[in-house]
């Protein structure tokens, strides 16, 4: 359904939502951050994105799987340790990272579903922000089947209209949000239907940065694997992880034990997120690594995104939000490295 | 003034002659406003070379990557590498040298002035331009900035109103150690170094640690502010779950002893560890380039910690980091006059 | 409960025998499923083995899924969590989750020669497709093992080596020569090379260090094996085991789910990442 909520009543319903955790971007410093709600305030209209996206509710980077304790009879005593169920609701959820959610899905799910992600997927409630603005110069969501209005992967989506929200409903879930408080809500008329398909096509214009022939890049990729080129494209890469820690779609995570100091025996075993570009990643324990320089590393974060990936769940590991291209410490650019890519030996 | 154009034939000759392996410079970046590090091998490679207040990040970063890679290779190629320096950033490579862990020689250092202003701190400037995106900065005499939007508008901007915080508590800003040098040493007046900490100090230690607990506790651990680090060289660091230091000579036992200092769980007990195990593997060492806090992508304030070791070293030993590569450096020196007396 | 791929199930060690000493020691373990727990496995399969407090491992089951009162792993000695594995005694109890990983195709091979080549402790994943051959001996023609090992010293399996030589030929070798030994002295390879292996209705089944099975395909190819006729059983460092921590892929293939069998006209195809 459509509906239209003005902007005096976005608190206002946030407030009727109690029977949810209610997370939205709160200011840090500099960045945006997603944090649980204490006070329903509106969308501050300076936000752009938040430095993390809602893949750090959904996939929190430390989750414990299970408690563990001392050898028993029975085997050793054993806490697993699913998410409660919580319904849990993310206001300004940005169409890229909405859709990211829609790849890791795919990756949780599949013949061995991982019961910790599902949970924590079906509790939530996506609520989307269109971008009328792109939120950073650094946007390219129309080069991967992507855009600024993106419905994928949400539950409700939010078009800005000055004084009002344009609401769209995606899902019983949506609809469901919007029920909570129906009296807010009014009907919308032909009339700001017409106004957010403008502000999409006028929203569409600004993206200006772009991948070219995206279609062709599993194969050029295929092709290039062994070339010097990405010797050259890493040189200035210093192996840190922030192009994938932010990254919406990236999902690879570690699992380890943590124990105290106590006796008997107590622990538990955490998942962490986990990062391809870590030297450590794939050393095997007799200290070979199958991607032993920054270079195969780099290598590995390009060719995962816009070839493997592909092949294995048929679409980008990539949505164009550009954080790894904005917070990028030595200038390294996606979009620049896949049109060398596309550009290379032709 | 840096004459670019006298700049650029400086490296080209060196390129030329094939005196350097390569030479690392900045160029323009498509993905944001901070200049990127540029690795120059022909000498037409030379014509994208830039030198604006951008050019922020501190190359000397990569000897570290020039060390190992050469440490690989059964025949290096062992001539220098050329490099371009700030003041701060050559005082890096006068704690490296002052370390031994490089040599005078492998470096052809190209030094250049800060032009007595500084370089730009990118989100004071994008708040300074209430979002107006910005194509280019360039130094526009003394203390100013001129600034060039996007859309082609020129401003002048007091180079004080969007000075990167290293540059405001400047102390060096002409390379100390160099083969050759562009720009005009400019007599500068030395504000308060330390100025920054000040705003800590004046904290109760409930207050302090309160301010770093809700920092600390937003560290992703995503290393940036190490892997910047041209002092954050160790083959192993104690963060990492297998140290990089592991062989096919390691053997199992001394793999399996090792202790796990740390845990990957980005929690505030071990976020805590962490910054605070670099905070002391810098005492004495830390050039206050500020390159940790610029790339941290949650905004901690890392130089605080930085700067108060770095204030300690002055206040009880009179010790300047990376002034001098002949001295003895600070945590591996003692003299009768030091403060503490424990050590004798 | 919702079924939760993350949980081991208890396991009682219920043998655990010493192969080999020293800087590279070796030791088969012996599991038995406690409470009812269990999976049946496939030739090639592997499972995450948990030592509590020190994390987990991937390691290939060598018992044949022909045997089953116990699951078998011959573990090197080489970090954290096989030290930890080391350490344990008769009647410990471990954490096994599994069965991960595809197998070798054993049924599709009936009637043909099999022939595994194997090195140091490159034997165990392929120990128990050679066991379940042997099983069912009548539905595969000439059985051989081709098997090297630093010294005579580092040879897995002895006592069990031995028994088969009833049953099929044995090739051993050792790297330097030794006092004593009488069979070949070199690499695998050039055991491989030196036996003249007959690439006619056989299939060859290899596991060893990378550098041995690399040489070993290239020498079977010298002798006219295919690329099809070819097999082996690959490593990478794993976590999870079931495609989603992302470190264990070769191109885009994870080795714990897609992997760990491979033919070489398979292989030979992705990046060269193992």
């Amino acid at each position: 359904m459509e509906k239209i909520l003005t902007k005096q009543s976005f608190p206002e319903w946030i407030e009727k939502l109690s029977a949810y955790k209610v997370y939205a971007p709160i200011k840090k410093e500099d960045h945006w951050d997603y944090e649980v709600v204490e006070k329903a305030v509106g969308l501050d209209p300076a936000y752009g994105n938040a430095v993390l996206s809602p893949k750090k509710i959904i996939f929190p980077q430390r989750e414990v799987l299970f408690e563990f304790g001392s050898q028993t009879k029975e085997g050793f005593d054993l806490k697993e340790n699913l998410p409660e169920d919580e319904a849990v609701v993310i206001f300004g959820v940005r169409p890229c990272d909405a859709k990211a959610l829609t790849g890791t899905d795919k990756v949780f799910s599949g013949d061995f579903e991982d019961p910790y992600y599902r949970k924590r997927r079906d509790a939530a409630t996506l609520v989307g922000l269109s971008c009328n603005t792109p939120p950073s110069k650094n946007c390219f969501c129309l080069s991967v089947d992507g855009s600024p209005f993106s419905k994928t992967g949400l539950d409700v989506l939010l078009t800005d209209l000055g004084e009002t929200y344009f609401v769209e409903t995606l899902s019983d879930k949506g609809e469901q949000l919007v029920n909570a408080a129906s009296a807010f809500f009014s009907d919308s008329k032909k009339k700001e239907k017409k106004e957010v398909e403008k502000l999409q096509i006028d929203a569409e214009k600004k993206i200006v940065r772009q991948v070219k022939d995206v279609k062709s890049l599993p194969g050029k990729l295929k092709e290039i694997f062994d070339s010097s080129f990405w010797d050259d494209e890493s040189l200035s890469c210093i192996r840190c992880g922030i192009c994938t820690y932010l990254c919406p779609t990236c999902h690879c995570f570690d699992i380890c034990d943590e124990v105290t100091c106590e006796y008997p025996l107590a622990g538990k075993r955490v998942r962490t997120w986990d990062n391809c570009q870590f030297p450590d990643f794939t050393m095997h324990s007799s200290g070979h690594n199958p991607r032993p320089d920054k270079a195969s590393r780099l290598r590995q974060r390009i060719q995962h995104k816009y070839n493997y990936f592909v092949e294995r769940y048929d679409e980008y590991q990539c949505t164009g939000c550009g954080r790894c291209i904005g917070k990028c410490p030595v200038g390294i650019d996606i979009i620049e490295v896949l049109n060398k890519v596309n550009e290379h030996g032709a | 003034m840096v004459n670019l154009e006298e700049l650029k034939s400086e490296i080209k000759r060196v390129l030329g002659e094939g005196k350097v392996k390569y030479f690392i410079g900045y160029r323009r970046s498509t993905g944001g406003l901070p200049a990127a590090p540029f690795f120059m091998k022909e000498t037409e490679d030379v014509e994208r070379l830039i030198w604006d207040p951008t050019c922020i990040a501190n190359l000397t970063r990569f000897l570290d990557d020039e060390k190992k890679r050469k440490a690989r290779q059964k025949e290096p190629d062992t001539r220098p590498i050329g490099i371009i320096v700030k003041g701060c950033d050559s005082r890096a490579i006068n704690v490296l040298l002052q370390e031994e862990f490089i040599k005078r020689e492998d470096v052809y250092i190209v030094g250049v002035s800060c032009e007595h202003s500084g370089m730009v701190d990118e989100k004071k400037l994008a708040a300074k331009m209430k979002g107006k995106a910005v194509a280019q900065v360039d130094f526009a005499g003394k203390d100013n900035f001129a600034v060039t939007a996007a859309d082609g508008e020129k401003t002048g901007i007091p180079a004080a109103e969007v000075l990167a915080g290293r540059c405001v508590e400047c102390k060096v800003d002409y390379p100390v150690v160099r083969d050759v040098t562009f720009g005009e040493e400019l007599a500068r007046s030395p504000g308060n170094a330390f100025k920054s900490v000040e705003k800590i100090e004046a904290m109760s230690v409930a207050e302090r640690w309160d301010f770093w607990k809700e920092q600390f506790d937003k560290c992703i651990r995503c290393y940036a502010c190490r892997s910047v680090c041209p002092m954050c060289y160790c083959d192993e660091c104690v963060v990492d779950t297998i140290n990089f230091a592991v062989t096919a000579q390691t053997g199992a036992k001394e793999k399996a002893q090792k202790i796990k200092w740390i845990e990957k769980s980005p929690a505030t007990s071990e976020n805590f560890f962490y910054h605070m195990v670099r905070a002391m593997h810098l005492a004495g060492r830390c050039v206050d380039c500020g390159e940790c806090e610029r790339v941290c992508p949650v905004d901690i304030p890392l130089r605080f910690l930085n700067k108060k070791m770095e204030k300690e070293a002055k206040e009880l030993f009179d010790y300047d980091v990376g002034m001098n590569p002949e001295l003895p450096s600070l945590v591996s020196s003692f003299r009768d006059e030091d403060a503490e007396d424990f050590i004798r | 409960m919702e079924h939760n791929d993350y949980i081991p199930k208890p396991a009682k060690l219920i043998g655990i025998k010493e192969e080999v000493t020293g800087g590279r020691a070796i030791k088969t373990f012996r599991a038995k499923f406690l409470n009812g727990h269990g999976f049946s496995h496939q030739c090639g399969q592997c499972a995450m083995l948990s030592v509590f407090g020190k994390g987990e491992s991937m390691i290939s089951i060598s018992s044949s899924p022909l045997q089953k009162d116990y699951l078998q792993f011959s573990i090197m000695k080489t970090g954290r969590v096989t030290s930890a594995l080391h350490s344990l005694v008769e009647g410990e109890t471990i954490g096994i989750r599994g069965p991960y990983g595809n197998n070798f195709p054993i049924d599709d091979w009936q009637g043909k020669n099999l022939i595994f080549i194997g090195g140091g402790i490159g034997l165990a994943p392929i120990w128990s497709v050679l066991q379940t051959a042997l099983g069912r001996k009548d539905d595969y023609g000439d059985l051989t093992l081709i098997y090297g090992s630093r010294t005579s010293a580092d040879i897995v399996y002895k006592e069990d080596i031995q028994a088969l030589r009833d049953k099929m030929t044995v090739h051993l070798s050792v790297d330097v020569e030794e006092p004593g030994w009488e069979e070949f002295v070199g690499f695998v390879p050039a055991n491989v090379k030196d036996k003249a292996l007959k690439p006619g209705n056989a299939i060859a089944v290899t596991c060893g260090p990378p550098i041995m099975i690399k040489f070993v395909i290239m020498a079977l190819g010298e002798l006219g094996f295919t690329d099809e006729q070819i097999y082996t059983t690959v490593e990478n460092k794993m976590k999870c085991g079931i495609g989603k921590c992302g470190r264990c892929n070769i191109g885009p293939h994870y080795v714990c789910k897609d992997g760990p069998v491979y033919s070489w006209a398979e292989l030979k195809k992705l990046p060269p990442e193992y």
